[in-house]
């Protein structure tokens, strides 16, 4: 309370400053859409030259097809009064910093045209797709009152996973002839060609985030990443046992330190990037989370704990037709321990996918929290209610695309049911047939797919970015270019492994 | 000429620079208000960049700087958008080029499905006879090791194999008497390792590396030892023409072509595992006559009876198990059941077994 009202207090003698000395610009401004002329957002900005903090800005804006820019004008007290209320709420420093300006409807309409031709491109289309995804969410993002841009090609992605298909060849080929090895290399294989995949995995994720930042631009420089993607492979890999080990409980510091090694070599021009949050706040914070989800499972454990399991071995050793009646004899509770394992693992799995979304909110705002760039700080205020609405939003139209699949499903079964003589069943039915289950397979896999990038995905950027409170942009005017344009191998490596990002 | 205002980055550093934008006659330029900044892009030197709906963003076209300049004025983007080549407001050419990217991936993938269909059922019939007989048996035991842990149910307390047990030593006896004939007349460069399997399944099955599983159901089945003889004759052919061991390749091409090339765009090795089934079913179906053929010379070279590969297959094509099923690879049982006939010699056929060793082959699986 305290800090509050002294903040509070600081805020009021710079307005007064501010005030005095000339620090505020007040604009009314339509914004219009070049491609057809049209008023589409009416708005009110006032920048702050502000004498720490650089240069503020406070936006209020309705979207909208607006009849004409005197319209706008027109509209421009009230929104000048909303700036003002947001500066009486002491919020001044979220100022509009971030926002983001791409409209759902294209974005929906970028995805199913991309759904429809990874179907009939068999997934070829994919490096256009996410190209033009990339480009949509970066375009869009405004920090400062500049958007980002996306200078990476759909060609670029294409050629890296070439190159790392290339690579991938001898490295398959020599596991195959390992596996038919009869001895321990044979046997060995599997775990080996595991273990391989799982680090040249963590490698392509390392390398496919520094082709994403040096293909981003902002206000004329480039961001690069530093650092030995092997030496985060390793890291990345023990991090992961560690985590599987603990069950889940290491996850936070896991985040924390892979976190930290990847903005420390993070760099916007020559301007240096760190991790300031720290493992144990997510811990804390995600421990009541874990024990919830635990719980249910705990009393099931203890129930296989109390069998006797020397009769159970014994009577799966022995076999024969009888060998289920022979674990009953000597476990009268196994039956009902897995019932019970059963009923409590699914309350399990119900209680995560519930939690998840609070979950992912925290993780959000605990991530961005700790970004910082030279003096640049970041605070995330995302609202978890805000990311359990893009899920809610995400089930609402799952199911509808459900039903309406079940209703084409239905017809076109109920035809081929009637073309197909089952009298005289033949191969050609059976590839017909078969070929149609695999189109009803990719259809619904798609839909769902781009029902989810359209809610949850755009949501959770969208909401994400707009939360954003950034202190210290001051810094932003001083920053030198720095860092070159880096190969999309990682991206290829990361597409052929399946290890996926934005 | 007119003008109008802008946002300049130089590229080098992040300083935002409001400048005056001129447009002259074939190029625009670029001052800063206090003087000290004047640049010339010239119109056909000018790329539009992405960036939101109000804003034209502009760079330098097939340069490594990242110069850009920004223009929020309507009537200056306007006639920017007019004087310069590349910059294409209304997304026409944008619209080309995305009809461009289409066309060649659609022919991107015809041409990848011409290579599964022919290309790779043609390479592993290349590669196939250039494989060691070394490898072959190798790749045999990983699969059968595979086949043997799908077949063996573990239900009776009883070995896998039949022929083992004291009162099943004489079936066993007729077996490799049977098995002698045929593989003195076939001289294959492979030994053949027949087994019977304690199945209910009419069915055979050969293995790259000469391993045959012979399912006790198909004994139950036939009516005499020639029977058997015929079907262990034309799985004999898919050893003879390493059926098996192409059959893996091209599995193997068809699940890198699919799986990793084409990525899991829906996370699915279902569609993998779809394509695979159908496009494999296609290729057996030719493998499966050239087995018959290559079945009745060799029942006609043993001097045995091949018509009786075709009565076997009449019964089992009629009336076979779900599970292990036989007519999913030997469709068409009508036309191969005639074409056998048609070649098979029978002057005097000598039958494999007397009646007493086919009586002991039945009892093959009699168990202890």
């Amino acid at each position: 309370m305290e800090e509050a009202a002294q903040e509070r207090r600081a805020l009021e003698l710079n307005l007064r400053q501010a005030l005095a000395s000339d620090q505020f610009q007040l604009y009314f401004q339509p914004l219009v859409d070049l491609r057809t002329g049209r008023v589409t957002t009416c708005e009110a900005l006032m920048r702050w030259k502000h004498p720490n903090r650089g240069m503020l800005q406070l936006r209020q804006s309705r979207r909208g097809a607006q009849r004409s820019s005197g319209y706008c004008l027109l509209r421009g007290l009230p929104l000048f009064l909303l700036i003002m209320a947001s500066l009486d709420a002491g919020r001044i420093a979220t100022g509009g910093a971030v926002r983001f300006l791409g409209e759902r409807r294209s974005y929906w309409r970028l995805l199913i045209r991309g759904a429809a031709l990874l179907m009939i491109t068999l997934g070829i289309y994919r490096f256009w797709l996410v190209t033009d995804v990339r480009r949509f969410l970066w375009s869009n993002t405004e920090i400062a009152g500049e958007a980002l841009e996306y200078t990476g090609t759909a060609l670029e992605l294409l050629l890296g996973f070439l190159v790392a298909i290339a690579l991938l060849i001898p490295i398959y080929v020599g596991f195959f002839l390992a596996a038919l090895d009869l001895g321990l290399l044979g046997k060995l294989s599997g775990v080996l060609a595991f273990a391989a995949l799982g680090v040249l995995g963590q490698y392509a994720i390392y390398r496919a985030r520094r082709y994403r930042l040096t293909r981003t631009i902002y206000r004329g420089l480039r961001f690069h990443q530093t650092g030995s993607a092997w030496s985060y492979a390793f890291r990345a890999t023990l991090w992961w046992i560690v985590t599987v080990l603990s069950l889940g409980l290491a996850y936070p510091f896991q985040v924390a330190n892979l976190e930290r090694y990847k903005m420390k070599n993070t760099f916007y021009g020559d301007l240096g990037g760190r991790f300031e949050a720290s493992g144990i706040a997510l811990f804390l914070r995600g421990l009541p989370m874990w024990l919830l989800f635990f719980a249910p499972l705990a009393p099931a454990i203890r129930g296989f704990v109390g069998l006797d399991w020397q009769a159970l071995v014994d009577a799966i050793a022995q076999g024969g037709d009888d060998v289920m009646s022979k674990i009953e004899g000597g476990n009268p509770g196994l039956g009902s321990a897995i019932a019970f394992a059963m009923l409590m693992g699914g309350t399990s799995v119900v209680l995560g996918a519930l939690l998840y979304p609070a979950f992912q909110a925290l993780t959000l705002r605990w991530w961005s929290s700790g970004l910082r760039f030279g003096t640049i700080e970041v605070r995330s205020h995302v609202r978890t209610r805000d990311i359990y609405g893009a899920y809610a939003r995400f089930v609402g139209y799952a199911s509808l695309f459900s039903i309406a699949m079940g209703m084409v499903g239905a017809i076109v079964f109920s035809i081929a049911g009637a073309v197909v003589n089952v009298a005289k069943f033949d191969t050609a039915d059976q590839i017909a047939i078969t070929l149609l289950l695999l189109g009803v397979y990719v259809i619904a896999a798609l839909g769902f797919s781009t029902v989810y990038r359209a809610t949850v995905q755009l949501s959770v950027w969208q909401l994400g970015m707009e939360s954003l409170e950034l202190s210290g942009l001051s810094a932003l005017e001083k920053v030198k270019a720095g860092g070159r344009a880096s190969s999309a191998l990682g991206e290829g490596l990361a597409d052929a492994l399946n290890v996926g990002g934005y | 000429m007119s003008s109008g205002a802008g946002v300049y980055f130089d590229g080098i550093t992040s300083a935002q620079r409001e400048v005056v934008v001129e447009l002259g006659s074939d190029s625009l330029q670029i001052s800063a208000r206090d003087g000290n900044l004047s640049v010339e892009w010239p119109y056909n030197e000018i790329e539009e960049l992405d960036a939101p709906h109000s804003v034209l963003r502009l760079g330098r076209r097939r340069s490594a700087s990242l110069e850009r300049l920004e223009i929020r004025e309507p009537a200056l983007a306007a006639e920017i958008d007019e004087r310069a080549v590349h910059v294409d407001r209304t997304g026409s050419s944008q619209q080309r080029q995305r009809i461009r990217v289409i066309g060649w991936t659609v022919g991107a993938t015809v041409s990848l499905l011409l290579v599964a269909w022919f290309g790779v059922p043609a390479i592993a019939a290349r590669l196939t006879p250039l494989l060691p007989p070394s490898i072959e048996r190798k790749l045999g035991d990983a699969v059968d090791a595979q086949i043997r842990s799908m077949l063996d149910t573990g239900k009776r307390n009883t070995a896998l194999e039949c022929g083992t047990a004291a009162t099943e030593i004489p079936g066993r006896n007729a077996l490799n008497k049977l098995m002698q004939r045929l593989e003195a007349a076939a001289a294959l460069p492979v030994t053949l390792r027949t087994n019977v399997v304690r199945r209910d399944e009419a069915n055979a099955i050969a293995l790259p590396g000469g391993r045959v599983y012979v399912f006790r159901g198909l004994i139950d089945k036939a009516e005499n030892a020639d029977e058997v003889a015929g079907v262990i004759a034309h799985e004999i052919g898919h050893v003879a023409h390493r059926d098996g061991t192409r059959a893996i390749l091209e599995g193997a091409g068809l699940s890198f072509l699919f799986g990793m090339l084409l990525g899991d765009f829906v996370g699915g090795g279902a569609v993998v595992f779809a394509a695979k089934s159908v496009l494999q079913s296609s290729y057996s179906r030719e493998a499966e006559s050239a087995a018959d053929t290559y079945g009745t010379d060799l029942m006609n070279k043993t001097g045995s009876d091949a018509r009786a590969l075709a009565n076997m297959l009449e019964k089992i094509g009629g009336a076979t198990e779900p599970g292990m099923n036989i007519l999913m690879d030997h469709p068409e049982t009508k036309a191969r059941v005639a074409a056998i006939r048609q070649r098979a010699a029978a002057k005097s056929p000598q039958p494999f077994l007397d009646p007493g060793e086919w009586a002991a082959l039945k009892q093959i699986c009699a168990g202890p």
